[in-house]
Order: structure tokens, then sequence, then C-alpha cells
């Protein structure tokens, strides 16, 4: 009886007894640095995800897995019902960063840590670009907000702005060195350029770059100011916002996503529209880069899949090619893989090539072809370099690509023509390859802006050479080419549905309503 | 009460401590003085004249007495005109006053359910059965005991109105999910308070969110599929069992408050009495598994060695050899349960001890999965003085646990899918390692199920002990303290391995799990009880006050391993790549509750309770909350007792309320140490939600309670309606742009109502020869009325197990509603007609989770007790009943999207799917109806893409024996009390089910709301079991 007294009177006299529930497990909040990896981690890693399917719209690859998802749902154009995929994006710009991002912006700006708040502004200007890219209309103005239960879409013309706006904001932010900007402390949380707050600077202003580049359709397109924003951006490979990955932990999160450990795609294989961008049926040379970026059949050719055949078709064993890894069939964990489809391959958000191509393509459209020229061989030489640096991440096997290779290749009149010669159909086709694998959301991007199958009216070629939209289109689709990724099944088909409503989301074509960007 | 209902601040609880404390204080000084005073001795019998122990002498009014010894025999110290009160469970109360004589035997009679037996009501009290307002049912724990079932949780089906157990498989060790009047809560648990011995009893099963390979995000979750791990409860010995109590809504458990929403399971454990002696018994069990699937042994496989094992090839050869790979699988399985007793106590029963072990060796039909149970438990009661009294009780329980895995990973689908080509015996190549038929990548190509068993393992290990520690005071004549101390301990470790050569494991290399529950809960509750006064002749008032606090508290580490450097030897040392995750979780709760009743005449009765209680888990400014209950119960015919030439009988009546916190943490968010490259923190899913409240349930039910022809016929009928209202749903998910993907939300509203009718009858009662009839009916129906937000669905997340089926609700559907990608149909009322593709002939599939109408809840459940008695011989069985309810089926899609089940024999035969063409006049009085032929056989999407709707079985009934016991009491020569006995399980079981067992449950009792009842994929069911066994008394 003493000792239920005892209880009793500690027990009830201490009124913060009841004082047990702040979470033991994890913190509630922590120092504004440590939430920048994870965010980093999915700007960079999240279009890989998306990649799967968008690269299916691209023919990038295709699936050999079955007779359903995804090549006879994305490689017919369509989308799969139901279900999440082609949205991982949209869970991370608006989870994975969402509320993270708003914690650390407004602790960097209270701490002063301009540096910290730039990079902050960055992210958030990363998300509304990849998501308009993909969805078209998104929800900006009432994002992150947890007293809503429903939420209105923008239009795509005010997420445009609000990038813009965003990447201003941080390029006033990241030139300054006063307050508590500290590369030190900004590198707990960057892997990316190390605290370097110079780079995400240069960063921004290619952000901006590519943004204002997706007006090429618009009357208001500046390409001399792409230009000029482009020459403040990446000046070389050392400036290539990579991410690399440690490859330590038990759950695979920070493995290379198309390495063979995560094993995502064991079962893809490259296109005959991809192999023939470099086995020189489209430009009469043989890309040194392709037996580093695709896979041979185990006859020594290669080739690509045709996307309207499911599986192999009639390829015999010998001639199906292999995974991008490089073997026939399956793989396991740990086994040597090439390029960017490696377990620690580092994989690019931005690279100073892809930034040369969109140089180029302004200069071009300005009529400056010197420029033009001059960019497009710089982007051609960066990303052969960069192919080399990707083949070596993760101390593969596969042979680097020689100076004299890279020489010969770059003295090919068909390569490199005369400036008065160059075309838009090398300039996209160019760019596709040194996006090829991970460029996904620009990539596609730039497939759309010249609708797949635009002609080159210079060389009377299509600028995207050889491409052919699938001949079975998704059923849904009504006959029509694939314009956008309808937004977040799990979050928005069930839960939003009166948003969608309001801008027809809930039409079964609204995947193939052409976006604002790409028209007039 | 009167301060209770009053205040709702935890200041006021120190005020309401310090009470307590000058009460207790007071005990202390108070020396009682009695009276001029005599010996009274005496000897209580039955009705056939034998004596009965551990009767209850108590001097009316008082709470001085004593209870009668082995021989019956008891001894006290009253005076004259006391009145004298004997009472023992089971039996009609008897005063008398104690008058000139010395000696006073007394006569008890056996009457288990009349309105005059004495029963356990909440917080241990006992009660007239008269008074009681609200619906309860105890049941023995002999009967119990004597169903051989390892989990005392399995025996209640059928033996209550108003309970179900679903039991998670028929692996040893299966969690048992247990829920009385159904499922209200959408998401959290369902199932009841477990009281032992007056305090709480833990009744975890563990949940795989706890694993660190199951940490957010991760690609090797279990999500409480797969694996399961036995409920907490089943630790505790049925040998142990004196009875158990089922107060059945929140009326009845009103007063243990927030976690008896869903009402209370009271258990109350053997204590020694005199003339005990030493008890042994023992039992040996055989069992074989009952069903066997079927599989077709036409069709061959599409292509070995490129494909998931698809039968769509071409026939056998008359030639090929076929492999019966079933055969052999299943073991007969050997079960041996020793129990060794001991009791007694001093003759004037003022200390008693009871001591006892057990032990429980059960192997299951499935090779490896075995349970072990060890128990020793002890309780002593002594009285210390004449005014205190002390009970001390303890019970340690070690268990091991070896099971399967089940579902997706298990042996049964790997068993079913194998190549009757390929002998599956043959698991390991010459070097030992996995031998596999095709190239698919490892983890496509199911694990052959020998393989399985013996190599993916799931081990558990318990060491529990808890500890009751009750002391009661009495101060004075009008009352007294009652006080317990409580603590329930354990250390639950589980060790689950995938292994490097299995499917699940390959690609990592091995799996290799470990998690160590550690689990401490701490309860205290003190009770003032005081003694019924009389005000006038014919009214009187009783009452109580009472605190509890309680401190649960639970730490689980976690390790996981991947890559097993040597293949063969398990231990976290032996892997490479590890991760931890640690889990505290911990929840504070004081209460103050009270009680009053009012007796007027002995025939009518109100009772009000008002508890208060004041939990760690609701955000402070609404952590505090009232509620109250109101009971009555009104015997008319001693009111108007010219009906008492017909029938005895009684009416009640009960309106409750009671409230109902959240989990711990749920209402702030907290940040979570990622894994993606260089770590760094981060939100989990769950948002925010400041304004998080207490959910409140508000019950009412009328019931009677009648008898007639002297008691030989019985009826308690109850009807019952309640809501629950701003109930907390877990987990819910909003748009992804609020920047959380699920939230925790008041809001959702269901409501419960049901009918439960219980009719007992004694057809035969004579000397040598009775029969006993017990009939349990229950019908009982939950709604979901609203949902938080006006969100459009709610669903259990893990229960999204196979295909697109999930256990989801919306508002206006049944709480055990399953939702799905079901087919289009066209919008015609009447017609409804499946729509078709016109371009392939295949039904269209819905491409969002929609209702078309299945609901797992049955219509009406019946438990039929017998029980025959001719001389030394008895013979009980219990036969389970059910009409109605849905079950999914999903292990039988599996095996036909593979060509497996004997229905695609007629794969060659060309067929038109029923329905109309989705060409735009679907939906015109006009439609095109399908025409498109098509052949199975070519066209095998027509089963690889056939919806999951086909396999939901409406409808399910079943009639199944689940248990019956012959037992013979021995002559009294060979032992005092002997008694032998074969007791069958499960033995069989008719039904409308195509599928092996609809007792089924896809996950396990850890998931929330309706989890995975229902759910039939890859589920082994209940084996079938004979038991005999010996019982001796010395």
């Amino acid at each position: 009886m003493f000792a239920g007294c005892a209880v009793l009177s500690v027990a009830c006299s201490t009124s913060d007894y009841l004082d047990v529930n702040t979470n033991p497990n994890a913190p509630q909040s922590v120092s504004p640095n440590l939430y920048l990896a994870p965010m980093i981690h999915w700007m960079v890693t999240a279009p890989q995800y998306d990649g799967r399917f968008v690269g299916h719209y691209t023919q990038e690859w295709v699936s050999t897995s079955s007779n359903f998802s995804p090549a006879q749902t994305w490689g017919r154009m369509g989308y799969d019902p139901a279900s999440d995929n082609g949205a991982e994006q949209w869970r991370d710009v608006y989870w994975s960063l969402g509320q993270n991002l708003v914690d650390m912006m407004t602790k960097a700006k209270a701490e002063q840590r301009w540096d910290l708040l730039g990079v902050g502004l960055v992210l958030k200007a990363w998300g509304w670009q990849a998501l308009t890219d993909l969805h078209g209309e998104i929800i900006v103005k009432e994002a992150i907000d947890q007293s809503k239960f429903s939420f209105d879409y923008d239009t795509q013309q005010y997420a445009y702005f609000e990038i813009d706006s965003l990447l201003n904001a941080a390029i006033v932010q990241l030139q300054r060195s006063d307050g508590a900007v500290d590369p030190g402390y900004l590198a707990v949380g960057d892997k990316m350029y190390n605290g370097d707050r110079t780079k995400w600077l240069k960063l921004a202003y290619g952000m901006l770059a590519l943004n204002h580049n997706h007006y090429s359709n618009k009357s208001t397109y500046n390409p001399a100011d792409v230009i000029s924003l482009v020459d403040k951006s990446f000046t070389s490979n050392a400036d290539d916002a990579l991410l690399p990955y440690p490859g330590t932990s038990p759950d695979n999160a920070d493995f290379n996503f198309w390495g063979p450990r995560r094993d995502n795609i064991t079962r893809y294989r490259q296109t005959q529209f991809v192999v023939n961008l470099m086995n020189g049926t489209d430009f009469g040379v043989v890309d040194p880069r392709m037996s580093r970026m695709l896979a041979p059949s185990p006859d020594g050719q290669y080739r690509g899949l045709d996307p309207n055949v499911l599986g192999f078709g009639a390829l015999s064993a010998s001639q199906q090619p292999d995974n991008f890894y490089g073997y026939p069939g399956t793989t396991g964990a740990g086994l040597p893989s090439r390029y960017i489809f490696s377990d620690k391959s580092k994989i690019p958000l931005m690279t100073y090539s892809q930034l040369q191509f969109i140089k180029a393509e302004a200069a071009y459209r300005l009529g400056d072809k010197a420029t033009a020229l001059n960019a497009y061989t710089n982007g051609i030489a960066s990303h052969i370099d960069f192919v080399n640096a990707r083949n070596s991440d993760d101390n593969q096997a596969v042979t680097q690509i020689s100076s004299a290779e890279k020489t010969a290749f770059l003295a090919s009149p068909q390569i490199i023509p005369a400036a008065g010669a160059l075309t838009l159909t090398q300039i996209m086709s160019q760019k596709y390859i040194a996006q090829f694998g991970w460029g996904h959301n620009e990539l596609w991007m730039d497939m759309r802006r010249y609708h797949y199958t635009d002609i080159d009216p210079a060389s009377g070629k299509q600028v995207f050479p050889g491409f052919t939209p699938p001949t079975n289109l998704y059923a849904d689709n009504g006959g029509q080419v694939v314009q956008r990724i309808r937004p977040r099944y799990n979050s928005e088909y069930v839960w939003n549905r009166a948003g969608l409503d309001a801008i027809g989301g809930l039409a079964l074509n609204y995947h193939t309503k052409p976006m604002w960007i790409t028209q007039p | 009460m009167v301060w209770l209902s009053v205040h709702q601040n935890p200041v006021h609880v120190v005020m309401k401590a310090r009470v307590l404390m000058v009460l207790m204080g007071t005990v202390l000084i108070a020396a009682p003085a009695f009276a001029q005073q005599k010996t009274v001795t005496g000897k209580v019998t039955d009705e056939q004249g034998a004596p009965l122990s551990g009767v209850s002498v108590v001097i009316k009014g008082t709470n001085r007495g004593t209870s009668t010894n082995g021989v019956g025999f008891y001894s006290l110290r009253a005076a004259t005109g006391d009145v004298l009160r004997y009472r023992y469970l089971g039996t009609l109360p008897v005063e008398r006053t104690v008058g000139a004589e010395d000696v006073m035997n007394v006569q008890l009679t056996r009457t288990a359910t009349s309105l005059n037996s004495v029963v356990v009501t909440a917080l241990g009290q006992t009660a007239v059965q008269r008074s009681i307002g609200t619906s309860q049912q105890t049941v023995s724990g002999a009967s119990v005991a004597q169903t051989q079932r390892e989990n005392f949780v399995n025996a209640l089906q059928g033996r209550v109105a108003g309970v179900n157990v679903t039991s998670s498989s028929g692996v040893p060790g299966a969690s048992s999910s247990i829920t009385i009047r159904g499922i209200s809560s959408i998401s959290s648990s369902n199932q009841p308070l477990m009281i032992l011995d007056g305090l709480p009893m833990d009744n975890k099963t563990l949940n795989t969110g706890v694993l660190a390979s199951d940490a957010p995000g991760s690609a090797t979750a279990f999500s409480n599929r797969g694996v399961d791990f036995t409920n907490r409860a089943a630790d505790i010995n049925p040998e142990d069992i004196e009875s158990i109590t089922v107060l059945k809504g929140p009326e009845a458990a009103a007063l243990y408050g927030i976690d008896a929403a869903n009402g209370a399971i009271v258990i109350t454990t053997k204590r020694g009495r005199v003339g005990g002696g030493l008890e042994y018994s023992n039992s040996f069990r055989i069992e074989h598994t009952g069903a066997r699937p079927e599989i077709q042994r036409v069709y061959g496989p599409s292509a070995v060695g490129s494909t998931t094992f698809l039968y769509f090839g071409a026939p056998y050869a008359d030639t090929a050899k076929l492999y019966d790979n079933v055969d052999g699988f299943f073991r007969t399985a050997l079960t041996q349960k020793h129990n060794l007793s001991f009791s007694g106590a001093t003759p004037d029963s003022k200390i008693s001890y009871r001591l006892s072990t057990g032990v429980t060796r059960q192997q299951g039909v499935i090779p490896g999965a075995d349970y072990n149970r060890t128990n020793l438990s002890g309780a002593s009661t002594g009285q210390v003085t004449s005014w205190l009294n002390a009970d001390l009780s303890m019970i340690y329980a070690y268990d091991t646990n070896d099971q399967s895995f089940k579902g997706d990973n298990g042996p049964l689908l790997g068993l079913l899918v194998w190549p009757s080509t390929d002998n599956a015996k043959d698991f390991l190549t010459p070097a030992g390692t996995r031998r596999r038929l095709t190239n698919l990548s490892a983890a496509s190509e199911v694990d052959n199920p020998y393989f399985s068993v013996a190599k993916n393992t799931n081990k558990s290990r318990n060491n529990r002990l808890i500890t009751n520690l009750g002391l009661t005071v009495t101060p004075f004549s009008w009352g007294n303290i009652h006080t317990i101390l409580g603590t329930d301990g354990y250390t639950n470790q589980n060790q689950i391995v995938r292994d490097p050569q299995s499917a699940l494991g390959l690609t990592r290399g091995g799996i290799l799990d470990r998690a160590d529950d550690i689990t401490r809960n701490l309860n205290a509750q003190t009770l003032l009880n005081i003694n019924s006064h009389a005000f006038t002749k014919s009214l009187s008032i009783s009452g109580l006050l009472g605190n509890a606090i309680s401190d649960e508290k639970s730490t689980v580490d976690a390790l996981t391993g991947q890559g097993f450097l040597d293949p063969n030897f398990v231990s976290i040392n032996n892997t490479t790549l590890k991760s931890n995750l640690t889990t505290i979780t911990q929840r504070r709760l004081v209460s103050g509750f009270g009680q009053a009743v009012i007796d007027y005449k002995n025939y009518l009765y109100v009772t009000v309770q008002g508890r208060n209680d004041w939990t760690s888990t609701i955000p402070v400014a609404r952590n505090s909350f009232f509620y109250p209950s109101i009971t009555s119960s009104f015997v008319f015919t001693d009111a108007f007792p010219s009906l008492r030439r017909f029938m005895t009988g009684k009416l009640r009546a009960a309106i409750a309320e009671v409230g109902r916190d959240a989990l711990p943490y749920s209402y702030r968010p907290s940040l979570e140490n990622k894994t993606t490259s260089y770590g760094g923190y981060g939100y989990g899913f769950t948002g925010p939600n400041l304004g998080l409240k207490p959910e409140f349930a508000k019950s009412r039910e009328l019931g009677t309670e009648l008898s007639f022809l002297n008691d030989r016929l019985g009826i308690d009928a109850t009807v019952y309606r309640k809501q629950t209202k701003d109930q907390i749903v877990q987990n819910i998910r909003g748009s992804y742009a609020t920047g959380f993907i699920l939230f925790n939300l008041n809001g959702a509203d269901t409501r419960n109502t049901g009918l439960e009718l219980t009719v007992r009858a004694a057809p035969v009662r004579r000397t040598d020869f009775s029969w006993d009839v017990l009939a349990n009916f229950d019908h009982e129906r939950g709604v979901t009325l609203a949902l938080p937000h006006a969100l459009p669905e709610s669903y259990v997340s893990d229960t999204w197990l196979y295909g697109n089926v999930r256990s989801g609700t919306e508002p206006g559907l049944s709480t055990l509603s399953l939702t799905g990608l079901f087919y289009l149909r066209d919008t015609v009322p009447g017609r409804h007609a499946i729509l078709i593709d016109p371009s392939s002939g295949l039904p269209l599939r819905s491409s969002v989770f929609i209702d078309r109408g299945y609901d797992r809840q049955p219509d009406y459940t019946v438990g039929l007790t017998n029980s025959f008695r001719y001389k030394r011989l008895s013979l009980d069985f219990l036969l389970d009943f059910r009409k109605g309810g849905d079950v999914f089926d999903a292990t039988q899609h599996y095996l036909t999207t593979r060509g497996l089940t004997p229905a695609t024999l007629d794969r060659n035969k060309p067929i038109i799917i029923p329905g109309v063409l989705r060409d735009g006049k679907e939906n015109t009085a006009n439609p095109t109806i399908n025409n498109i032929v098509i052949v199975p056989a070519a066209q095998t999407a027509y089963y690889t893409n056939m919806s999951e709707e086909q396999f939901i079985q409406k409808n399910i009934n079943w009639v199944r024996l689940r248990d019956i016991t012959l037992s013979y009491v021995l002559p009294e020569r060979f032992a005092r009390n002997a008694s032998v006995f074969v007791t069958g399980t499960d033995l069989f079981l008719i039904t409308n089910y195509t599928g092996l067992d609809p007792i089924v449950n896809g996950n396990d009792a850890a998931v929330g709301g309706a989890g995975g009842v229902g759910i039939d994929y890859g589920n082994f069911p209940v084996p079938r079991g004979v038991n005999f066994g010996v019982r001796l008394g010395f």
C-alpha cells in the first residue's frame, strides 16, 4: 500500500507526468543543412524513377518484361491506370521537398545563411520545372498547406513565371557572401557541389536558360537571352551537377537507380531509334559512344528493339540485345556494368554538354550559325568526356574512348559540318544522345517542342530522324500522341478529384492534351 | 463521482490523489473494534450434499468474513443478530441470521445463469446477476481449457454471443484477432481490452513496422503480410484460467474507460483453496491438415524456364512422369501438454496458495512450424490482519515459435504452382544451393515449397512475467480500499531469415532481421468500495470511487543485415550491409472514476458511472475528457410476483459514452533519418494535426433475461446501437499538395448495430443423465457514415496484399467492405452489364477503387454448445454456424491466372463473355450485346487479366465442429479426482466456400480497422486434431 501511495503521489503530483508524447525516436526539428541531402538526392534521382516510363515515350528503351506495363501501356504512349507509376517527381516535389524545403528555407533565412537559402530557391524552382514539364497544370499557389484538403491547379504559364522569379531570387542570394554564408556548413548536406555556392549560382543560370529555351514555339521566345544565360552558367564538365551514390545502405536507397543492384531495368532494352542515332544509319558515322553507352547482342552487333513488337520479336537468342549492364539475361548485385547504369555511377541533374546544346539551338534559331556550331561541337566533345567519366565512376571494365577516336569523330564532316550546313536535326539528335538515359524530362520536352515528328526545314529530315510514334496507341488516347503525364493517381485521382475536374484532368484522354508551353 | 464530473484538469488528479491518500492514511490509524462476539462454525454443501470449498462467508454490511475449507467447513466470529452472507460463483447467494446456535450448515444451489447468481463485473467486482444493467457473458476456464487450444482466445469463438475470433492461419502460434460487436474503428484496433486479475494485460501482435527492413520507403517491407507473430494473450496457460467474463459494449466496460471502447475480456486466474492438493493433467494430440488444394494435372506448363509457371501449355503426355508434390509435404503433427499444480489453504482460509506449471510442445502440420510454451505461475493470498488482505499472483511464460512464411512468400503458393513434372522434394543442387527451374530473375521464380520451409524462417522467443499485487484494507464497517499494483513485462525476440538463395533474398544476398521488443507496462489501480447503505427499508445505495494510472512502454531494437558472407550461417555478424531502427512507444494514462448503485427493493437497480481520463497522446488542451454512463436493471417478475409462476425475468437498459485517445506521437510529425545518398533528415509520411481530439462512442443497449420452467429454459436478448463520432482515422490520405501523404484526422463516423441472443436449455436433468444446450446467436452490422474532410474512401493499406482488392470503406458502406478495380458496368438501372472491350472481347476494369457491394460481415453467426452427462461420462461439443459474408479467395485467383485451377480445364471451349460493348452505346437502351467469341486457351489474357471480383465468393456459410470432448470420470479408487478424455478440434467443416477454409486473415492481428479478415491468400487452413489425455487429482 505504501508503494501504491508512492506511485500515486509521484505520478499525480507531477503535472508533467503525461508529458511523454515527444517522439523519442526522431527529432522534430534539425539544423537547416541536415534537410538538404535527401532533397538533392531526390532532385537528381526522382527523374530517373519516372524516366522508366518517360523513356518509353521518348523511345530510349522498351521493356521486354511482359504483355502489360510498361511495354503495353507507356510503350503505346499510354499510362498505368490506378497506379503511381510516372509520378515519382510529384511525390518528391510535394513530399520529399515539401515541408522540409519550407522549414530549411525559413531557418536559413533566420540564420542569414544566404547560400543555403539560395540553394533552397533552386530546389524549389527545379520542383515546379520538373512537374509542370511532366504534368502541365500543377498546384503551386496552394501547395504545402496542411489545413487544406482540396487544391486548385495553377496554369502552366503561372508555373513558368514562378520558376523564373524563384531562379532570379536564387541568383540574388547565391551572389551574397555576407551573413552566415559558409561553404563548410553547406557542404554537410551538399555533396553535389560540396558547398560551393558559385557552382549553385551557375546551376541557377543554367536552369533559367533551360526554362527560357522552352518558349521556342512562342512569339516571346528570346534566343539571345538564352545564350547569355548559358554563358553565365557552366563553363566546363567540372561544373556538371552530378550526384554520387555511396552505395552503403541495405535498403539500396543510396545506390544508383539504374544499377544492377536496384534491378529496375534488367529487362529493358535499347530501341532501334537510339541505335540508329549512333550506328551510322542517321549520320553516316559510327559514334564511338555507342559501344560505351549501349549494349551489344551476344553476336557482337548493336541492335535495338521495335516498340511495336512485343518482347524480342523474331530475334534469335544471339541477336537479342543484352541489357544495359551488358548481360543477356538476368544479373545479380555487384556485377560490373557500364555508363550511368552501374551501382555507383554518378547521375547528373544538368550538364555542361546539355547547356551547350541549348545554346546551340538558341543561336541556330537566332541565325548565329557560327555560335551555334561552336556550342554544338562543345556539346559533343564534352559529352564524350562525360561518357568516359561515367564509365570510370564505379571502376567499370568498359574501355575509355581514346582521344584518337574522339578526334576522328569530331573531324567527320557528317558530324561537325561547316557552320552554314549545321541542321536542327544534328543539334537535337546530339542533344538526345547527350541526355540519353538520364535527362528524360528535358529530352521529352525537346520532342514535344518539335511535336515528335517535326521536319527540320533546312535538312528536310525529321528533327528526330526516324522517330515514329507507336502504331497501336493506347486505347484511351483516341489516336493522339502523349503530351503530358496524368497527375499522381494516389494523390489526385483519388483525393483531389474536384481540383482535377476543374482542369479537365478526369478526361480519359487528358494525357494527350497539349501543354501551354509547346503551343504558339 | 461528484468531484469527478466537474474537473477536467490534471491538477485535480493531484487533489483526488490527496483525497485517496487521506483515506488510506485513515486506514492505518483506524483500529477496528468489534462488539461481543462468538464463534460460528458450519459446513457448506451443494444440492447433492457434496462439500463446497472456497465459499465466501461474510457478515453482511461489513467486510469481515472467511471462506470454507476443502471439506466445506468454515469458522467465523460473529455476533448474534449479524447476517451471514454465503456467496459462491455460480450459485444462489444465501443469507442467514446468527441466532442462538453455534453451528450453521448451509446448502447452496447451483444456478449457472439465474438472476441470483454471483458474477464478476468490471474492475474485478462481483455482483448479483439481477443488478446488472448490461450484457455480459462468462465462460469457465475449464470449458476453455477443455478445447485444448494453445491460444485460449481461439476457444472463445461461438461460446459468447457477439465475440468474433479470427485466427491468421493454421500455423502454430498464428495470431488471433478478437472483436466484440463488430468493427467500429476504420483504422485503429478493434480488439477489446484484456484484463488479467484486475489490471490490463498486453495482447500485442508485433507489427512489422518495427523491423529495420520495414523502414519507410523500404523495398523489403513485410507490411504485416507474409509473416505472422503470436498475439501475446496466448502466453497465458488456459489451465490457469478460472473464468473469462466478456463485457461486451462500452456500457459494461465503461469503468475500464478509454481502452475498453471495444469491450473488455476479464480473465480471473485460479487461486488456491482448502483441500486443493496436487493436480496433473496431460494431453496428446495428432493433427492432419484438413483440406488440400486442388489443381489440374491435364495441361502442362507453357514454357518451363522462361515463365513464372504458367500452365497454358500442351497437355501432359500420357507417358509423362508426374510427381505429387503436395503429397508428403504436410506432416502428421504431434502435440503434447503437461500441467501440474499444487494448491491449498490453511483451514481458516486465511492463507492460500496455488503453484502451477505447464509445458506445451506443439508441432504444426507444416514442417518446421512449432510452438512451445512453458508456464510457471504462483498465486497466494493472505489475511495479514483482520483488516488487511494481500494477494500476489505471478505468471511467467516462456515461449518459442517457429513459423513458415505465408501469402506471397509462403510455401503454399509454391506448393501449388510447382510443376508436376518436377520432383519438388529435391530442392537443392548437388552443390547445396537452391535448385531452380527457370532462367527468370531469382525474385520472379517462386520458391520451391520444401526449400521455403527449410530456409526462410521466422523464429521468435518470448520471456514474460506478469505480477499483480493486490491489497484489500478494511478500516471501516462501511467499505474497503482495494489497491492493485501490477507489472506486465516481456522481452520478445524475433529473427526472420530470407535466405540468400530464396526469391526474396537473392538479389540482396539474403536478408536477416532481428527485432527485440522490450515491453514493460505498469499499472496501479485503487478503489474505495462503499458498502450498501440502506436509506429506507426499500432503498439502498452502494458505490465506489477509483483511480487508475498506467504507463505502457515498448522499446524495439531492430537490426537488419544483407549480404550473407557464409550463405548458411545465420547471424547479423555474417552480413555485410547493416542498418538499425529503434522504435520507442510510450503512453501514460491517468484516470478517475466512480460508480453509484441504487437498489430499490432488490428488483430495480440504477447504476450511474462516470470516468475521466487524462492521456498523454492528445494535445494538452483536449487531453482530459469525461464520459458518463447510466444503466438500469428491472426484475419485473419480482415487481409483479404474480408472473413468477410462469417465469423469472429482468429488463435491462443502458446508455454509455466512452472516449478514446490516439496512438502515441500522432499529432506532431517528426523527422526520419533518411537512407538516401548522404543521409540527412526529412519528414515521414504523416503530417501534423495539432487539433487532434479524442473520439467518442455513444452506445445504448436494451436487453432482457428471461427464464422459464424452473430455470430449465433461459433467454438473454440484447439489441445495441453504438455510434462513434469524431473517430480518429490513422493514415488517411490526402492530396500530396499538403506536403504530406498521410494524416491522422478526426472526423469519421461509424455506427454499429446488432442483436445478440443467448438461449440455454436443460432438456434433460436427471440424477444420472443431463443434457444442456447453449446457443449464442449474433447479428451485427457496422456502417461507415462519414469520413474526415468528406474524403471518398479510407482503406487499410496493409490489406492491399493481393491484386487490386483491399479493405476499403466509403460512407454508406459496411466497415467490412472490400473495394477494388472491379469490372466497369453500364449505368442503366437494373441492367448494369459488364462493359466489354470491342477490340479484345474481354471485360474492362475500373481504374479507380470502387464499391460493388462486397461485404465480409456475416448475416449472423450461431455457436451451439451441447453438454451431455451420463453418470461418469460426459460429452460436450461446440458447433459453429455462420450465414453470409463474403470471402475473397485470392489463392484461387492466383492459380487461375496461371491456368492451374480445374476451372481452367475448359480452356479450349469458345465463349462469349456476357456483357455489352463499350462502343458509345453502352449506356443506352439498345447497347451492342457482346458477340465476340474468345478461346481462353489462345487468348490467355482471359485468365491472366481476370478481375479479382470473380473470386470474391458471396454469402459464405459454414457449419463447423469447433471442438468435441468426451470424458469419463474414473472411480475414486484410482485417484481423488481422475478422468480421461478425448477431444477433437476442427473435425469437420461444411461450407459453400470453394477455397480451403473461409476463416482467414490475409494479414495478422496487428493490422487495424477491419484488417485482412476474409482475404484468403496463400493461407494454411486450420488442421484437424484429436487429443487424448488424463486429469488426475491427489
